[in-house]
C-alpha cells in the first residue's frame, strides 16, 4: 500500500513537472542529440569494434602494429643540410657546377608514425599556446601602455578563421622562395642556405600562430575576474612579484587556463587546416601524417562505405578517447560553461598598472613580434585575394580584382557560398531552438534529466568534428542508404545537422548566461498572474532574451559558415553540394600544381568579413567587453 | 475572499528542512504576516501558497479546495515579488494587463480595469513608462497593481518594502494596509522587520528555522510571548532564567533563579500553559513596562546599581544590576541620577511573563 501510494506520488509529480512545453523541450533536445549525435558516435565505435562479425581488439592490434601508426624507431631528424650541385651554363657557354644548399627542416623528422605525431604536435602546441596565451594576458590585463586598445584588437585576428588558406600562406613565407628566405639568404646574406620548414614543425607552426588567442582570452577573462583584494591582501603580508603570481594568482586563473589549453589540444588534435593547407603549400609530406588527415583522407579516397578500410574507425575512435580524456581532465576546474563565452568582466576597476619607458618597451617587444607573425596569415590571406601574389615570387607585383570578383561569377564558387548560406542558415532555426530549450532547463527547471540535457548541449564542443563526419557517414550511410539523410548521395542535408549539433554550445551558452542575469522572479510573476509556462515563455523568457539569442545565433551562424572538419569530409561525398570550406580545401589541395589558391583567399576573405561583422554585432547586443571565441 | 489553510506542510531542499511541519488557518479578508529572521522559511511558506513550490509533505487549502498539486497559474493568486519582478520589455500598461489578457477579457474591459487601478494606486499618467524610468516607489505600486487587477483571492506580499529607503516604507505600508481594508483581500505578508510586521498585520505568525514559533495578534505576540525566541525577536527584555517554586494566593506563580537570591512573581502567557513546580523556566520583562511609582496592581520590586545609562530621546534606557542580573529599564527622559547610583524599580505582576524554559512550540493555530 505504502508503495503504490508513493507510486502514485511520483506519477503526479512527473506529470505537474512535465508540462506541455518542457515536455517538447526535452523531447526536441533529446532526439536531435540522440540521432544527430550520440547513435554516430556509437556506430563508429561499432565498426572499430567489430570484426568478422564479433567483438574484438583485433583492428585496433593491427593499427598498433603497423609502423606507419606508430614508427619504432621514430625518425628524429629534425634537421637536415643538403647540398646538391646544379650544372648553371654561362654566357660563354661553359657550364659550371655550382652548390644549392638546403637548411630543411621537418622533412624527414621527426616522425613518431600517426598516432603519435597527433599528440606530439598537440601537446607542443597546447605549451607553446598556453605560455604565450599567458604572457600576452598578462600583460594585457595588468598593464596600461599607449596602444594597448589597438592591441586588444589586433590580437584577436588571429582567430579569424581562414581554414587552409593561412596554413598555405605560412607555407608560401617560410618555402625556398619565400620571404624568409629572402630576408635572409637574399636580402641580409646571413647564410647561403636556402631554409625550408615543413612537417610537423610547420604545422605546430601553424596551429600555435591560431590558436594562442584562444588560450590568451580565457586567461584574460579570469584575469579580470580576479578580485584585486584577493591580490592586495597577500600583498599586504608581504607577498610580491614571482611570488605573488605563483602563490595567489596563478591559482585563481587556473580554470581559464585548464580551458583554453584544453580547447587549444582538442582543436590541434582535429584539425585538418594545417596539414591541408601545407601539403598545397608543399606537397605531400610529413605535415599531413596525422591522425586527422588520415581519415579524412580515407574517407575522401573511399567511393562507397563498403571501401572504408577499418583503421579509419579505429582512429576516429582513439582521437575520441584522447578528446574525452582532455575533456574530463579539465572538468574539475571547469563546468565548461566558461569555454565558448567568456564572462562580461570584472565588477569591481582591475588591477592596472602604469607602464614606464623600460615596461613599455619590454612589452611591445613581445606584443609586437607576436601580432606581426601571428596575424601574418589572415594579411597573406588578403593578399592573396587582391594581388597576383600567387604566381608572383616572393612579392606580389600587381592588384587584381579577379580573384574576388569570382565570388559572384564563378560557377563553382557561388554554389558553394550559396551552400553554406543555405545550411548555416537552416542549422540556426535548430540551433536557437534546441538551444533555447536546453538552455533553460539547464537554468530554470529542477527535473530529472536536467543535467543530462546540459552536458548533451555542451560535449560537442569536446567532440572532433571528424568524429561527428565519420559516425555520420558510418549510420546513414548505412542506416539510410539510398535516402535522403545517405551522405553519399545528399551530403547536404546532414551538414545542416552537423552544423546544428556543433555549433549549438554557442547559442546554448549565450542564452543560459542570459538566464543566470535574468531574475527568475520575472518569470514567475507571470505564472503567477495565470500564464501557462509555455505562454510565460513566449511571452517573457524569449522577448527578455531576445539579444542573448540573436547574439549567439549570429556567432553560431558565422562559425557554422567557417565549419571546417565535417564540411570537408561530407562535402567531398558529393562536389555540387560542397560549402565554402569544402571548396577552399579542394582548390588549396591542388593548388601546388595550378596555383588557383587565390579564389580560395578570396573566399577568405569573405569568411572573415562575416566573421567581423558577427562578432562586432553580438558584442555590442551582449554588451561584451572580450570577443567571443571560436573556431 | 477566501481563508487559506496550511496543513502539516513539510519542504526541504536537499538537507535543509526549510518549512517544517506548518500548519495554520489564515482567515477570509485577513492581513496575515509570517515574520522570522532571514533563512527562517517565511518566504518558501509563501511561494508554497502561491504554488512556486510544491510541499514534500501536507496539504494546503483555498478555502475548502485542496490546491497543493496545482500549479501557479491556476491558483488565481497575486503576488508581489521583493525585487518587483516588473518586465522591462513592457511599458506599465502593459505590465498591468497582462494577467487580464491571460484572461482573455475583452480589450475594452482591460483597458477600463487597467486605469481603475492605476487610479487605486495613483499611478495614473505613467502607463506609457517602462519600468526602468520609474523612481522605486512607483515601481512598487505598478507591481502590486499587477497583482490586484486580477481581483486574485489572495493577495501575496514577499518584503515588498525592503527595497525602499525607511520615509517611503512608512508611506507604502500605510498605503498597503489601506487598500487591503479597502478591497477586503485576504493577504499575506512576509516581512523580517518586527515593527513592520506589528503595524501593519492582523496576525503574525513568528517563524524560526522552518518552524511556526507562535501564532497571534501583534499585542499577543508582544505582551504575551510564549517562548524565548518569540520573547526576544519581538523587542527587548530583560532575561531570567530559573526555577518555579510555588505560587502566590492571588494566583501568580513563583520563579526563583538558580542562585535562589532573585525571587518574581509572573503570569504564564496563556490559560493553556501550565507550569508545574520544580520546573525549569524563564520570565521576562519588557523595560517600558517599569515604573518609578508603587503600581496599583501586585508588582515586583527591582532595587539595584545603575551599571549604564544612556539617553535615547523618548527615554532614558538603564542597565540596573540587582542581585547580579542585568535588568533593562527605561525611565522618563528627564531623569537624573541623584547622588547615589541605588534604584528602584517597579513592574506588574502581569507584565512579568513567565513560561517553561524549552516553551511551547505551536504545533497548530
Amino acid at each position: 500500500m505504502k508503495e503504490a501510494d508513493r507510486l502514485t506520488t511520483s506519477i503526479k509529480i512527473l506529470k505537474r513537472e512535465f508540462d506541455k512545453l518542457t515536455t517538447i523541450q526535452l523531447i526536441v533536445t533529446f532526439s536531435i542529440s540522440l540521432l544527430f549525435l550520440l547513435i554516430p558516435i556509437f556506430s563508429i565505435l561499432y565498426k572499430a569494434f567489430m570484426y568478422g562479425g564479433s567483438f574484438s581488439l583485433a583492428h585496433f592490434g593491427e593499427l598498433l602494429h603497423n609502423p606507419l601508426m606508430i614508427r619504432v624507431p621514430p625518425s628524429l631528424r629534425v634537421v637536415e643540410f643538403i647540398e646538391r650541385y646544379k650544372f648553371v651554363t654561362l654566357e660563354n657557354g661553359s657550364r659550371l657546377l655550382v652548390p644549392l644548399k638546403t637548411l630543411y627542416i621537418g622533412g624527414s623528422g621527426p616522425d613518431f608514425g600517426y598516432i603519435l605525431n597527433s599528440l606530439f604536435v598537440s601537446s607542443i602546441v597546447t605549451l607553446s599556446t598556453s605560455l604565450i596565451g599567458l604572457i600576452t594576458a598578462f600583460i594585457m590585463a595588468r598593464y596600461d601602455f599607449p596602444l594597448k586598445n589597438a592591441f586588444r584588437v589586433l590580437l584577436i585576428i588571429p582567430l579569424l578563421a581562414t581554414p587552409f588558406v593561412n596554413a598555405y600562406v605560412i607555407g608560401k613565407v617560410l618555402g625556398p622562395g619565400g620571404l624568409l628566405n629572402f630576408v635572409l639568404r637574399d636580402l641580409l646574406r646571413l647564410t647561403d642556405y636556402t631554409i625550408v620548414i615543413v612537417g610537423l614543425p610547420a604545422v605546430i607552426l601553424v596551429q600555435t600562430l591560431s590558436y594562442f588567442p584562444i588560450v590568451y582570452l580565457n586567461i584574460l577573462a579570469s584575469l579580470i575576474n580576479v578580485d584585486p583584494s584577493m591580490e592586495e591582501q597577500a600583498e599586504n603580508m608581504g607577498a610580491h612579484g614571482l611570488r605573488l603570481f605563483r602563490t595567489i594568482t596563478l591559482p585563481l586563473i587556473k580554470p581559464g587556463l585548464a580551458s583554453g589549453a584544453t580547447l587549444v589540444f582538442i582543436f590541434s588534435l582535429e584539425d585538418l587546416g594545417a596539414p591541408i593547407g601545407l601539403s598545397g603549400a608543399f606537397g605531400d609530406g610529413l605535415h599531413n601524417r596525422l591522425m586527422s588527415f588520415y581519415v579524412y583522407d580515407e574517407f575522401k579516397r573511399a567511393l562507397t562505405l563498403e571501401q572504408v578500410h577499418a583503421s579509419a574507425y579505429v582512429i576516429s575512435v582513439i582521437m575520441l578517447v584522447i578528446a574525452s580524456i582532455a575533456f574530463l581532465a579539465i572538468k574539475k576546474y571547469v563546468s565548461l560553461r566558461q569555454y565558448a563565452m567568456l564572462s562580461k568582466g570584472g565588477r569591481w576597476s582591475v588591477r592596472v598598472r602604469r607602464l614606464g619607458a623600460k615596461g613599455i618597451a619590454l612589452a611591445y617587444s613581445f606584443l609586437i613580434p607576436v601580432i606581426l607573425i601571428a596575424a601574418f596569415p589572415q594579411m597573406g590571406v588578403v593578399t592573396l585575394a587582391l594581388t597576383n601574389w600567387a604566381t608572383s615570387g616572393v612579392f606580389p607585383t600587381r592588384f587584381t580584382v579577379e580573384w574576388m570578383s569570382s565570388l559572384v561569377t564563378k560557377a563553382d564558387v557561388v554554389t558553394s557560398i550559396k551552400n553554406s548560406l543555405i545550411y548555416s542558415g537552416l542549422a540556426i532555426l535548430m540551433i536557437v531552438a534546441v538551444g533555447t530549450s536546453a538552455a533553460y532547463i539547464a537554468a530554470r527547471r529542477n527535473i530529472p534529466g536536467r543535467d543530462l540535457v546540459d552536458l548533451l548541449v555542451t560535449i560537442p564542443i569536446a567532440i572532433p568534428g571528424i568524429i561527428v563526419a565519420v559516425g555520420y557517414l558510418a549510420f546513414f550511410g548505412s542506416t539510410f542508404s539510398n535516402t535522403l539523410m545517405d551522405p553519399f548521395i545528399n551530403p547536404g542535408l546532414l551538414l545542416i545537422f552537423s552544423y546544428s549539433v556543433r555549433r549549438l554550445p554557442f547559442t546554448t551558452r549565450t542564452v543560459f548566461a542570459g538566464l543566470q542575469q535574468t531574475h527568475v522572479s520575472l518569470e514567475e510573476a507571470a505564472m503567477n498572474l495565470g500564464a501557462s509556462r509555455s505562454r510565460m515563455f513566449f511571452t517573457i523568457t524569449v522577448p527578455l532574451l531576445a539579444t542573448n539569442i540573436i547574439g549567439g545565433a549570429l556567432l553560431s551562424f558565422v562559425y557554422s559558415m567557417s565549419e571546417v572538419s565535417t564540411s570537408v569530409i561530407l562535402g567531398s561525398r558529393n562536389p555540387s553540394q560542397g560549402p565554402i570550406t569544402f571548396l577552399m580545401s579542394q582548390v588549396i589541395y591542388a593548388s601546388a600544381a595550378v596555383g588557383t589558391v587565390s579564389i580560395a583567399a578570396a573566399l577568405g576573405v569573405l569568411l572573415m568579413t562575416l566573421q567581423i561583422i558577427a562578432i562586432t554585432l553580438s558584442n555590442y547586443l551582449l554588451k561584451q567587453r572580450v570577443a567571443f571565441l571560436g573556431i | 475572499m477566501v481563508a487559506v489553510r496550511l496543513l502539516k506542510v513539510t519542504k526541504r531542499f536537499k538537507d535543509v528542512v526549510a518549512v517544517d511541519k506548518v500548519t495554520i488557518d489564515i482567515r477570509h479578508g485577513e492581513f496575515f504576516t509570517f515574520l522570522g529572521p532571514s533563512g527562517c522559511g517565511k518566504t518558501t511558506t509563501l511561494r508554497l501558497i502561491a504554488g512556486l513550490e510544491y510541499p514534500d509533505q501536507g496539504r494546503i487549502f483555498f478555502n475548502n479546495e485542496d490546491v497543493t498539486e496545482l500549479p501557479p497559474y491556476r491558483r488565481n493568486t497575486g503576488m508581489v515579488f521583493q525585487n518587483y519582478a516588473l518586465w522591462p520589455h513592457m511599458t506599465v500598461f502593459d505590465n498591468i494587463a497582462y494577467g487580464l489578457k491571460i484572461r482573455g477579457l475583452p480589450k475594452k474591459e482591460i483597458r477600463d480595469r487597467v486605469y481603475g487601478v492605476l487610479e487605486l494606486i495613483k499611478l495614473k499618467g505613467l502607463e506609457h513608462r517602462y519600468p526602468t524610468q520609474l523612481s522605486g516607489g512607483q515601481q512598487q505600486r505598478v507591481a502590486l497593481a499587477r497583482a490586484l487587477v486580477i481581483e486574485p483571492q489572495v493577495l501575496l506580499l514577499d518584503e515588498p518594502l525592503s527595497n525602499l529607503d525607511a520615509k517611503l516604507r512608512i508611506e507604502m505600508r500605510e498605503e498597503i494596509k489601506r487598500l487591503q481594508r479597502q478591497l477586503g483581500i485576504t493577504t499575506i505578508y512576509v516581512t523580517h522587520d518586527q515593527e513592520e510586521a506589528m503595524v501593519i498585520s492582523d496576525r503574525i505568525a513568528v517563524m524560526n528555522e522552518g518552524k511556526v514559533m507562535q501564532v497571534g495578534t501583534p499585542e499577543e505576540l508582544y505582551r504575551r510571548p510564549k517562548n524565548l525566541f518569540v520573547a526576544t525577536f519581538l523587542g527587548r527584555c530583560t532575561v531570567i532564567e530559573g526555577v518555579i517554586r510555588g505560587a502566590t494566593p492571588d494566583g501568580y506563580v513563583i520563579l526563583v533563579s538558580e542562585e535562589g537570591a532573585l525571587k518574581l512573581k509572573g503570569t504564564p502567557p496563556s490559560s493553556d500553559i501550565k507550569l508545574k513546580e520544580g520546573e525549569r523556566a524563564v520570565a521576562i520583562m519588557r523595560p517600558q513596562d517599569f515604573s518609578l511609582e508603587e503600581p496599583k496592581k501586585p508588582f515586583n520590586v527591582i532595587e539595584g546599581v545603575i551599571d549604564w545609562l544612556s539617553f535615547v530621546g523618548p527615554y532614558v534606557e538603564l542597565r540596573v544590576n540587582y542581585h547580579g542580573k542585568r535588568f533593562l529599564i527605561n525611565v522618563p527622559s528627564d531623569f537624573k541620577i541623584a547622588g547615589k547610583r541605588r534604584f528602584k524599580a517597579f513592574i506588574p505582576c502581569d507584565a512579568t511573563v513567565i513560561f517553561p524554559l524549552r516553551g511551547g512550540i505551536e504545533e497548530a493555530a
